[in-house]
């Protein structure tokens, strides 16, 4: 093999050595985690499942928002849907906005579970998984408190209506209401 | 009298409209979209999937065929509602179109650079000059030479 050859050919394989290596090092960077309690929740802009136009969390800043991941496929949400309802009910009149982020779904089905367990606060649609990626969802169902300011006061990753969780989302929205 | 006969029409057509709803001859098939559907929780087709995720989507696959939907139909509504990522594998379009060649141009390359390597390293053999003498150095040479008159 001639000398120039020989060369084009190592900078190749070094290019492609360099290339993988790029994207390992990418990959290890830019892994999903749940965003730590006291961190800004990631914004988002996502459509509204009710119909047409789009919910963006920034627009929500200011009061305190109670971010809630679920799915019609997953029944511990089934569970959850009714107590969810009450507690909107009960603190929407204290100024605060309960969004629920419907995740992996598919429309008719979300919105036949929404309409099944007569949810009335706000429903937006991530299908594609990317918003509920960002905020290292495993599963669901998943809820975030965030305070006026948008930093995040809690993290529970299951039902609100568990056992382990249900003080912990009174004692969240109450740090939330105190922000 | 009217009002009953009213009554039993309306109720035959309330009858007769799912079967009008139904497709007689499908066009695509559950069987051919579960290897091209991904499920969007467990990242693999809905054929090797059984969560409740892909349980949903293929039933509204199975009652987008019913409805004589085509497949290319079923996928574009699913790519709408999941995103991209819901397709097993990347449509052959626009900048997608790299997952298709890359490894194809890929392997083209490296077996032309196999077919050089191997082909320059064959004619540099051919072309070489058979080694002067034994090729061993003449010490050994002169060593091999006695060990064989001894044995003579």
């Amino acid at each position: 093999m001639t000398r120039p050859l020989k060369l084009a050919v190592q900078l190749v394989a070094l290019g492609c050595v360099a290339g993988l290596l790029a994207l390992l090092v990418w990959r290890l960077t830019h892994q999903q985690h749940a965003p730590k309690v006291g961190s800004a929740a990631p914004d988002f802009t996502l459509p509204r499942l009710a119909g047409s136009g789009t919910m963006s969390l920034r627009s929500l800043r200011g009061r305190p928002v109670v971010l809630n991941f679920w799915a019609s496929w997953c029944d511990p949400c089934k569970t959850e849907a009714p107590a969810l309802e009450r507690a909107w009910a009960r603190y929407r009149g204290r100024g605060v906005v309960f969004v629920g982020v419907d995740y992996h779904d598919v429309t008719d089905d979300a919105r036949r579970f929404v309409a099944a367990h007569r949810l009335t606060f706000p429903m937006v649609q991530d299908g594609s998984g990317d918003v509920t990626g960002r905020y290292g969802i495993t599963q669901v169902p998943e809820t975030y408190i965030l305070d006026r300011s948008g930093r995040i006061v809690s993290h529970l990753a299951g039902p609100i209506t568990a056992a382990s969780f249900a003080d912990a989302f009174r004692r969240g929205l109450a740090k939330a209401l105190g922000s | 009298m009217t009002a009953r006969a009213l009554a039993v029409v309306a109720l035959a057509l309330g009858l007769a409209a799912p079967a009008a709803a139904a497709c007689a001859k499908p066009r695509t098939s559950l069987g051919y979209l579960e290897g091209q559907i991904m499920c969007p929780t467990c990242h693999t087709t809905l054929d090797q999937s059984d969560a409740p995720a892909a349980r949903r989507i293929e039933a509204y696959i199975r009652k987008r065929i019913a409805q004589c939907a085509t497949a290319q139909q079923i996928e574009t509504e699913l790519v709408r509602n999941f995103g991209a990522g819901i397709l097993a594998a990347p449509p052959r379009k626009g900048f997608d179109l790299l997952a298709w060649w890359l490894p194809i141009a890929g392997v083209a390359g490296g077996a032309a650079l196999l077919g050089v390597g191997v082909w320059r390293w064959s004619r540099r053999r051919d072309d070489e000059p058979p080694p002067p003498g034994s090729g061993l150095d003449p010490e050994d040479e002169r060593r091999l030479d006695e060990l064989l008159a001894r044995l003579d």
